[in-house]
């Protein structure tokens, strides 16, 4: 072992004195660094150092698409750069179309970027139609792909957009030498069929799939496959029913699955997920997860069966489904000890149109006891959808009483997030009127039986319909 | 391995290096500081550093901004030994760099790229050429070989050829 550090010592020390001795001989002469040519300058009065070409790369590089194909008209060092650009960003944007231009017009340009790029050193090959409808780039990016696909390839993105004929994105390309360097994935609008025959990517980190074919089973195989995978968002693949994501995932820390209508079974047993965020999974009913460091849940318009496992290390919850409210006021005195923040959508169990839960201001009421429990790490509680159901009266009693750590309660008594009174958008979000109508009962509950108990620790934010986006709907009630 | 180790934790980074730039001015900084770059560090894990380390190639003026650059930069290496370093915030840092490229005039900004270079300090190199890439671009081609004195060497036939080539690029 010493020999071998000593003779790796010396080799080092060589090398670096071999440096020195380069550059000293070198010296007033810099144009000729290392063994490649360097850009040539023009006589001018301020000597300028010469770069070598490799900086000059990195320059160019780092420039955007337009300003970059512009420079290749500046020597040959820059035009042979131009043909090996790494980072290939493809979209209306960087390319310079208008906002009208189409589909087609977009191809061409990208399809002469790509006949004239040698395919060499592509690092990112980002491609994204926005804003295009309907257009089917299928018999271009076939040819594309084989260009840039190549070992060393670390993004690949394609975004296409809504087609009668789906594009078929070859698997096999995953199979060829990009397997230990590609690290991002994105697919949006096309059909993904990976086999068994699919190899391991070694270095994907992160995988989105939006509006993708591919069925339970062949994501399963592409997952059981990724063993780095931090990341991975699926939206709007509707034909996953089932999605069990393996424990062999052991640095999942990200789990986003939005949309997918036919998914039925979601199961998670990435040991180390941290994030969960479930949202528009209509048909989900069973949401199992089976880890113990997840600190982020978000879930939302999912009526599933809640299995969340040990919740010790829980710090952000975000619910808006069916029951909730329900679940709120059963399950968070005891599971969630480190929970800092709270955020609740109410779901159709206490709104007006189907509401199950009594209005506090019904005959029979009287507010029901929620077995007392401190929490004291809760930090942040929002309810949306607030009106006068009885529970959430008394859920939003039961935060106030024995949450100590309670710094912020926001009850918003309409739904949305565009308010043009907290500037956050133009315009507020349309409301029904017949939550218009409940605003007033909410607001009056309020006051009644909550801003009374709110410790002087506490800021309460109630936030009302906009007097201005509302106003012709307040008007109607009013009559 | 464990000798060197045992070494790096007693010195904290507190071991002293002389860097000695080509118009013969010295500038003592820590281990910590130096090892910013590849060239120093390797050099330091080779014991040859004894009686400073001569830059012949980078000049006293270039040497002062690379070795503030390290020193600001010193907290994001030695976080992990010495958290009080690692008090410049990214915010400061962002400042700090934006403030060092942006008075710069040409010829002296790309001296800082090959001293960065040569002393292979990765993010200097990279902020420093990013400096260029952003003032490249907007630019005409012409706009772009006088600033940075660029010199052209392809024939009118050839430049004209490349130009059409990338027509899509010069469209409003």
């Amino acid at each position: 072992m010493p020999a071998k550090r000593n003779q790796k010592q010396r080799r080092r020390q060589i090398r670096a004195q071999n440096e020195l001795i380069r550059w000293c001989k070198r010296k007033g002469s810099p144009c000729q660094h290392g063994d490649s040519r360097a850009v040539k300058t023009m006589r001018r009065s301020t000597p300028y150092p010469c770069l070598p070409e490799d900086i000059w790369h990195h320059i160019h590089s780092q420039m955007p698409m337009r300003d970059a194909a512009r420079a290749a008209c500046l020597s040959r060092t820059f035009l042979q750069s131009w043909r090996s650009h790494p980072n290939l960003i493809l979209n209306k944007d960087t390319i310079g179309l208008n906002a009208s231009a189409c589909g087609g017009n977009f191809s061409r340009k990208v399809d002469h970027i790509m006949r004239n790029h040698s395919g060499i050193g592509v690092k990112i090959f980002r491609l994204e139609y926005l804003g295009v409808v309907g257009f089917d780039a299928s018999r271009y990016l076939d040819s594309w792909l084989q260009v840039v696909v190549k070992p060393g390839i670390e993004e690949l993105t394609l975004v296409l957009c809504k087609t009668k004929r789906e594009y078929n994105f070859p698997c096999s390309l995953l199979s060829d030498g990009i397997q230990n360097s590609i690290r991002y994935l994105r697919l949006d609008w096309c059909a993904l069929r990976p086999t068994a025959e699919l190899g391991p990517l070694q270095s994907l980190t992160s995988l989105r799939l939006r509006s993708v074919s591919i069925r339970g089973e062949e994501l399963q195989c592409l997952l059981s496959n990724s063993p780095a995978l931090e990341q991975l968002r699926i939206s709007s693949c509707t034909e996953i029913v089932c999605l069990k994501i393996p424990c062999s995932l052991q640095k999942l820390s990200n789990l986003t699955v939005i949309g997918c209508d036919s998914l039925k079974v979601l199961e998670n047993k990435a040991p180390n997920l941290s994030s969960f965020f479930v949202s528009g999974c209509s048909n989900l009913r069973i949401l199992e997860n089976k880890t113990p460091n997840l600190s982020s849940f978000f879930c939302r318009g999912v009526g599933a069966k809640l299995s969340l496992g040990e919740t010790l290390k829980m710090k952000k919850l975000g619910m808006g489904r069916a029951n909730a409210v329900h679940y709120a006021r059963a399950e968070l005195p005891s599971i969630m000890p480190n929970l800092e923040t709270l955020n609740i959508r109410s779901g159709p169990e206490v709104q007006q149109r189907s509401m199950e839960h009594e209005s506090v201001f019904a005959k029979s009421s009287g507010l029901r006891q929620i077995p007392e429990n401190r929490h004291d790490s809760l930090k942040t509680v929002k309810i949306s959808g607030f009106c006068s159901a009885k529970s959430l009266v008394e859920l939003t009693c039961y935060i106030l009483k024995n949450v100590v750590s309670l710094e912020s309660l926001t009850l918003d008594t309409i739904h949305g997030d565009c308010r043009c009174y907290l500037k956050t958008s133009p315009f507020c979000n349309h409301i029904e009127e017949d939550i218009l109508m409940e605003a007033p009962r909410a607001l009056s509950a309020i006051r009644r039986y909550i801003e009374k108990i709110v410790p002087t620790t506490v800021k309460l934010t109630v936030l009302e319909p906009c007097s201005r986006c509302h106003a012709k709907g307040l008007q109607r009630i009013s009559c | 391995m464990a000798a060197a180790a045992a070494e790096a934790t007693t010195d904290g980074g507190g071991k002293m290096i002389i860097l000695i730039s080509a118009d013969g001015k010295r500038f003592e900084v820590t281990e910590a500081v130096a090892s910013q770059s590849q060239l120093i560090s390797n050099m330091i894990e080779d014991d040859c550093t004894e009686n400073g380390v001569r830059l012949p190639n980078v000049d006293g003026d270039i040497l002062t901004m690379v070795v503030d650059y390290c020193n600001m930069h010193a907290g994001d290496a030695a976080a992990a030994g010495d958290t009080m370093k690692a008090s410049s915030t990214e915010e400061e840092l962002k400042k700090f760099d934006a403030e060092l490229v942006q008075a710069l005039e040409n010829p002296v900004l790309f001296k800082l790229i090959l001293a960065a270079n040569f002393l292979n300090i990765k993010s200097l190199l990279d902020m420093t050429c990013q400096r260029v890439a952003d003032m490249m671009s907007g630019k005409t081609p012409e706009q772009m070989r006088e600033t940075f004195s660029i010199e052209n060497d392809f024939t009118p036939e050839e430049e004209a050829a490349i130009r059409q080539e990338n027509a899509w690029a010069f469209d409003d």
